[in-house]
């Protein structure tokens, strides 16, 4: 009986491949993280200026098995004591995801326990429940090198999407201002340091769209950087890069978190959750807390380990559906679009047990 | 499925899970030595992932398969997707099972699929037929677009027992097969090509003395090149095994022909 195996704290093993990190955890009753083991490709990829998708996947199939392997001897468990299999299911690279799919009902199959196919921005929400209690109803920015995203959780388990963005990821704008600026891939953080650090301001414009829209748009702005660049080099000057770092990061931190702060006032939230690999940035995460010191909401944000693309999230995610007995068939299709809100739990664990 | 209870190697051979997905064809079959206990073809190309584990799962319980003594794959070459779908599934059951792994060329598991054909067991081609006694070159192609092909070359003459005489690898179908023709006439060899024919049955038709026999990935002879391999303790380090592509990604060769694991 699986439902009740969790109520007792059972085991599941996770497995995220959706992008560059092939990663396992063992996660115990949804929130006691015994592993999570992360390999990641970065230096792989560095050389190509970004995330190569077919050597992802070449990479995903070369270390999948091994990476399982460690996260079990980390826990200190055997393949016999895992309970439930949990793998991201999309969205993500498509090459990717199907390693960690297929490997996960392979698992499933051959330990003969219950499969949970799971979405990989659950996991990043979620990771909050790594670390904290969750309120509701609350409100998460999802911010990484894929998304940005504001999510209501009315409840738990349940999600809706209240804005998005409609070009660029945060991360992703990151990627590319900092390319411009001439740093190496991935150079989001060394953007995110130079802003910090610079005495000066490139004042550039920010992308509030329509009246009352929650969604993004950050190609706009980049378009700006570059703008700049060229204009200052025209003119037979060196462009600040100091300068621009500075403008880019106001830009973006101005409108992301004077959104989410305007999206929890207007739906009641209790609780922000910043999460996603960008929730490192210290320009979104240092303005975003004292905003919600300001209006007295209180903030959750999980260590960097559970922000960037791991299985623990996975996990964590995962036990919402296992707590209800919501599980996939081995025929569990990978899929690079999968929608968040359909993920959601149909059904309250009271009407389950 | 959990495979308990000790009855492996009933009769001395050893009961082999197969599957190839390196094609549009899902092969996969249960086979015990040279027999296929069960076997399946399914042709969906783009629901291998999908499908992979139920049809396997499927395959154990038809076979009646309660433990099963190794896992044979096909490691390519074939669709880069398709084979990590084959070899992700295949190194995970192996590892959460604990039993040996054998990786299978595909192009060989593909050539086997003559081995039928060259014993009488299946309806041949007046070619084919009148070969009996003399050598059989078998090449076994796969499509690999703009005039190529993967390939590689087998020599036989009983159809059973079969000697590799040129290495996976992704050719020109044109030069490689005349140069095959002319070869294969000064030996005295039949050569069969054997596969996926269609998008190469006019060059194939252009070469003196060359056969062709249309053929889809089957893997009802796998359990026969498993069982031999196995034998012979030729089985691959489970964490490490990984699909064989026979060719750098674009990424890698735009950048200089680096290999994957990085120069530095
Ligand atoms: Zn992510």
């Amino acid at each position: 009986m699986t439902i009740a195996d969790q109520k007792d704290g059972g085991l599941l093993l996770a497995i995220e491949t959706s992008c560059d990190e092939t990663s396992a955890a063992v996660v115990r009753g949804g929130r006691e993280v015994l592993s999570n083991i992360v390999s990641s490709q970065i230096e792989t990829h560095r050389r190509f200026g970004g995330v190569v998708p077919e050597i992802a996947s070449r990479k995903h199939v070369e270390s999948i098995t091994m990476i399982v392997q460690e996260a079990l001897s980390e826990a200190g468990v055997s393949r016999r004591d895992i309970d439930a299999i949990a793998v991201t299911q999309g969205p993500g690279l498509i090459g990717a995801l199907l390693v960690g799919v297929v490997a996960a009902k392979a698992l499933a199959l051959a330990l003969d326990v219950p499969l949970i196919g799971t979405h990989h921005i659950a996991g990043h929400i979620y990771a909050n429940r790594l670390v904290g209690e969750i309120v509701y109803p609350a409100l998460a920015l999802v911010v990484s090198g894929g998304h940005t995203e504001l999510v209501l959780l009315p409840e738990e388990g349940v999600f809706r999407i209240v804005g998005r963005t409609r070009d660029d990821a945060v991360g992703e704008a990151y990627d590319k201002v900092a390319r411009a600026l001439a740093f190496p891939y991935p150079g989001g953080p060394h953007v995110d340091k130079l802003a910090r650090e610079s005495g000066e301001e490139v004042v550039l414009p920010r992308a509030w769209l329509e009246e009352g829209s929650y969604d993004f748009s950050f190609s706009g702005l980049k378009s700006a950087v570059l703008a700049e660049i060229n204009r200052t080099k025209m003119k037979g000057l060196d462009p600040s890069f100091g300068g621009l770092a500075r403008g880019f990061q106001n830009s973006v931190v101005d409108v992301v978190t004077t959104k989410a702060m305007r999206a929890a006032a207007e739906f009641g939230a209790r609780q922000l959750l910043l999460c996603g690999g960008v929730a490192a940035n210290q320009g979104i995460r240092e303005r975003l807390a004292a905003l919600c010191r300001e209006a007295g909401l209180p903030m959750l944000v999980p260590p960097m380990s559970l922000c960037s693309d791991n299985a623990a999230m996975i996990g964590a995610a995962a036990d919402l559906k296992w707590r209800r007995g919501q599980f996939s068939t081995l025929d569990l299709a990978a899929a690079a679009q999968v929608s968040l809100e359909e993920w959601s739990v149909t059904d309250n664990v009271r009407n389950v047990l | 499925m959990t495979l308990t209870g000790k009855e492996n190697a009933r009769d001395g051979e050893p009961l082999v899970l197969c599957l190839d997905t390196s094609t549009a064809v899902l092969a996969a079959s249960v086979c015990r030595g040279g027999e296929a206990l069960a076997a399946r073809q399914s042709h969906a190309e783009r629901n291998h992932a999908v499908r992979v584990v139920s049809d396997l799962k499927a395959l154990l319980l038809e076979a009646g398969a309660q433990e099963i003594d190794a896992i044979a794959v096909g490691r390519g070459p074939g669709s880069y997707t398709g084979v990590r779908i084959g070899v992700s599934a295949a190194k995970t059951l192996a590892w959460a099972w604990d039993k040996p792994l054998v990786g299978l060329s595909s192009l060989e598991v593909l050539a086997m699929g003559a081995g039928p054909y060259l014993r009488g067991e299946k309806p041949a081609s007046d070619d084919i037929a009148g070969a009996a006694g003399r050598p059989v070159w078998v090449v076994p192609i796969m499509d690999a677009r703009r005039g190529q092909v993967y390939g590689a070359r087998f020599e036989t003459t009983d159809g059973a027992d079969w000697r590799r005489l040129d290495d996976d690898g992704i050719r020109l179908v044109g030069e490689w097969g005349r140069s095959l023709a002319e070869r294969a006439g000064e030996a005295g060899a039949l050569l069969l090509f054997a596969g996926d024919i269609g998008p190469h049955a006019e060059a194939i038709g252009a070469l003196p003395g060359a056969a062709a026999l249309q053929l889809t990935m089957d893997a009802g002879e796998m359990g026969r090149l498993a069982a031999a391999r196995l034998a012979r303790g030729q089985v691959e380090d489970v964490h490490a095994f990984a699909p064989n592509y026979t060719q750098l990604t674009e990424a890698e060769v735009k950048l200089g022909g680096a290999g994957t694991e990085g120069q530095a």
